[in-house]
């Protein structure tokens, strides 16, 4: 692998990042939320892939990687959940409606 | 493997606590049981560390990288202080039987007692620094948890939350101690660093020298940290004693003993640490002498002994201090286990309300007479020694003169309310109440007696102590004077013939004849007072700032004020819109990363 694929993986990361937290920015249901906080992981995971081989240390890079998608799916498991439970509560799927914490 | 020993101070404790903890409160009685059996276990650990005072044991659980590794260690300093916080542990709890009988949640009191007392033997035998913050940190979270122990009652709850807040301020100077020292040196080890402070710039040293002071304050109720000891008095009585009177405050104490030969060096700090303890033992027995709670004189009281003992370490008598620590710790105890049995049979905590309880409570009276003589430092108790070492170490050495008068003062306002509390509470014509009150119980009294005992007798340990602690701690230079080596070569035994040979000093010095007469005046000047109404009124203005805490808690009310204030302030921040909280992360990322990428251009 040279320099430019080694670009080329870290735009891919970026993009992907990117994507994620635009996802998280303008959506307005929690769905899309939780999706596109998986698309920034996915972006994260490749990142670790790349860092790993950058530094030469392939195996803690792809170890990193691989406990990233565990913890990751944890977490949609998790955020499903309380999706769930939010639409039962308060009958809408709008994060502008959880600001009940505010206050 | 003999050095395993020294995990048990810790260990047993939190054995307890867990023990005690899944009992349950469906069963008091046992939970009364397992906290005495592993309190006086903890103690009995405590007693066996003492051979190993005057030399160093140490024990190293490797941990990894990340955290320091556990380094235990004894020394004088260290098995005297463990000693102390698990005797007189065990003797609190042995009170709580009586004491705490009826109450709810036993399961959490005896559990963060007992946490408590393991916390602190480790604080005091960990040679790490880091672990020293984390055991630090554990105590004050007991104490928290303990002042807020009657959780439906508002003002212990806010009693709690302000000890708590104050103390992490001082956990916050340790914090950058540690962290500075271990930037410069990569290790925690307290010993290589009092080996060798110099390793640190001259500069960090002075700041980590003033924040240590700060945490010590802010620990030991110092000026201008006082007051939030008076507050944690909503406690159990039981554990006033033992955590604010004769343990976790004297934490801050035993920091600034412990670091003194780093630090005595840096320009300035000496002379801060003997105003803070001058200030606090000033102020604090100001206040004690217009409080009409018994357990807040008692807390004055402390304050202004624990400025006894700053004092000292500022003015160079490390000894002294260590030993008037001791001392206070057994009288301070007594004293506050006996106002204890006072407002248990009573009921009440106003002296107002008292008066005349010789007749209907003899036992606390006799208890609580000897301990309230020790304080005032009537001679051979206990307290007589410590404090006139101190006022020997502060009048020598060069230091400043008006200081140590000041002290001097103290001492005089020490005795005077002293006798104020005491005539209050046991003299005079009795109230209504007191024809209700019954003497201390059985458990009461089991761990008042050995406190009386200690009182009467600890001062005997003066030169076994002396030599330990010179023995065992390479850094710092001990001195009592000259007089006693003398004593000692012809005493034959240099342990016990110190004793006599410093009694002997004590007792030779034209300092001691003068701090009995100011002693005597502040008894006579209570006693006297109707006489001398005239000259008491021109000084209404200094009661009334006193009983006003001299604006300290204004002061206090002022910052917590503000900072509600900023808090609203800055409620509008919180929109609770995820686009926003997003957004403010992604702006905060460009903030660290242009940060970096700046620190790497330059």
């Amino acid at each position: 692998m040279d320099y430019l694929d080694g670009v080329i993986v870290l735009l891919v990361v970026l993009g992907l990042v990117g994507i994620g937290i635009y996802a998280i920015m303008v959506s307005r249901n929690l769905i899309k939320i939780i999706i596109g906080m998986q698309v920034m992981v996915k972006g994260v995971l490749l990142a670790f892939v790349l860092a790993g081989r950058v530094s030469g240390n392939m195996g803690l890079g792809q170890s990193l990687a691989l406990t990233v998608i565990v913890v990751d799916t944890i977490v949609a498991v998790v955020a499903l959940a309380l999706a769930v439970r939010v639409r039962r509560r308060f009958g809408t799927l709008d994060p502008r409606a959880l600001t009940t914490l505010r206050r | 493997m003999v050095n395993g020993w020294l995990l048990l101070p810790i260990g047993v404790p939190w054995l307890g606590c867990l023990a005690v903890w899944l009992v349950g409160d469906r069963k008091p009685r046992l939970q009364h049981t397992l906290a005495v059996i592993f309190s006086v276990l903890a103690g009995a650990t405590g007693l066996a560390l003492i051979p190993w005072s005057s030399q160093r044991a140490t024990l190293l659980l490797p941990l990894g990288g990340v955290f320091d590794d556990f380094r235990l260690a004894t020394d004088g300093l260290s098995v005297f202080l463990t000693v102390v916080a698990t005797v007189i542990g065990s003797l609190a709890v042995i009170f709580s039987v009586d004491y705490m009988h009826g109450e709810h949640s036993l399961g959490r009191y005896y559990a963060f007692v007992l946490f408590f007392i393991g916390s602190m033997s480790g604080l005091v035998l960990t040679t790490s620094l880091l672990w020293m913050f984390v055991f630090w940190e554990l105590t004050a979270l007991c104490s928290y948890a303990l002042i807020a122990f009657h959780n439906d009652d508002p003002k212990a709850v806010r009693g709690g939350v302000k000890a708590l807040i104050m103390t992490q301020l001082g956990g916050l100077g340790l914090l950058f101690g540690a962290l500075w020292l271990y930037a410069y040196t990569g290790s925690y080890d307290i010993n290589q660093f009092l080996g060798n402070p110099n390793v640190v710039p001259p500069a960090v040293l002075s700041w980590m020298a003033f924040g240590f002071l700060i945490a010590a304050a802010a620990k030991s109720a110092q000026f201008p940290f006082q007051t939030w000891l008076p507050d944690a008095m909503e406690a159990p009585t039981p554990v006033s004693a033992l955590i604010h009177a004769a343990t976790m405050v004297n934490a801050g104490v035993y920091l600034l003993a412990r670091f003194y030969p780093a630090f005595e060096a840096v320009p300035g700090w000496r002379l801060a640490v003997m105003i803070v303890g001058m200030l606090s033992a000033l102020l604090a027995a100001l206040m004690a002498l217009v409080a009409f709670d018994l357990k807040r004189v008692l807390a004055y009281s402390t304050v202004s002994q624990l400025g006894f003992m700053v004092y000292a370490v500022g003015a160079g008598g490390v000894f002294a201090s260590q030993f008037h620590l001791m001392s206070h710790s057994v009288f301070k105890a007594l004293l506050f286990l006996g106002a204890g049995a006072v407002i248990h049979g009573l009921g009440t905590r106003d002296m107002r309300q008292m008066g005349g309880l010789r007749q209907s409570m003899p036992f606390t009276h006799a208890v609580f007479m000897l301990g309230a003589l020790a304080l005032a430092g009537i001679p051979i108790l206990n307290g007589f020694w410590s404090k006139e070492l101190i006022l020997e170490a502060g009048l020598g050495h060069g230091n400043p003169a008006w200081i140590a008068w000041l002290m001097i003062l103290s001492t005089g306002l020490t005795a005077a309310y002293t006798v104020r509390m005491v005539s209050l509470v046991f003299y005079g014509n009795g109230s209504k109440h007191h024809h209700e009150a019954h003497d201390a119980g059985m458990a009461m009294r089991t761990a008042l007696l050995p406190l009386a005992a200690g009182t009467l007798s600890t001062w005997l340990l003066l030169g076994p102590f002396y030599t330990a602690l010179k023995s065992s701690l390479p850094y710092h230079t001990l001195e009592l004077g000259t007089v006693w080596e003398e004593v000692v070569k012809v005493a034959g035994s240099p342990e016990w013939g110190m004793t006599l040979g410093v009694g002997m000093e004590i007792l030779r010095e034209p300092s001691t004849y003068l701090v009995l007469c100011v002693v005597i005046v502040g008894l006579v000047a209570w006693l006297g007072r109707s006489r001398l109404a005239s000259l008491i009124a021109t000084f209404k203005g200094v009661e009334k700032a006193a009983q006003a805490s001299f604006g300290f808690e204004a002061i206090n009310e002022a910052v917590v004020q503000a900072v509600q204030k900023t808090g609203e302030a800055l409620r509008v921040t919180q929109t609770g819109y995820l686009a926003w909280n997003v957004f403010a992360i992604l702006l905060g990322w460009l903030v660290v990363l242009i940060l970096t990428m700046l620190g790497r251009a330059s």
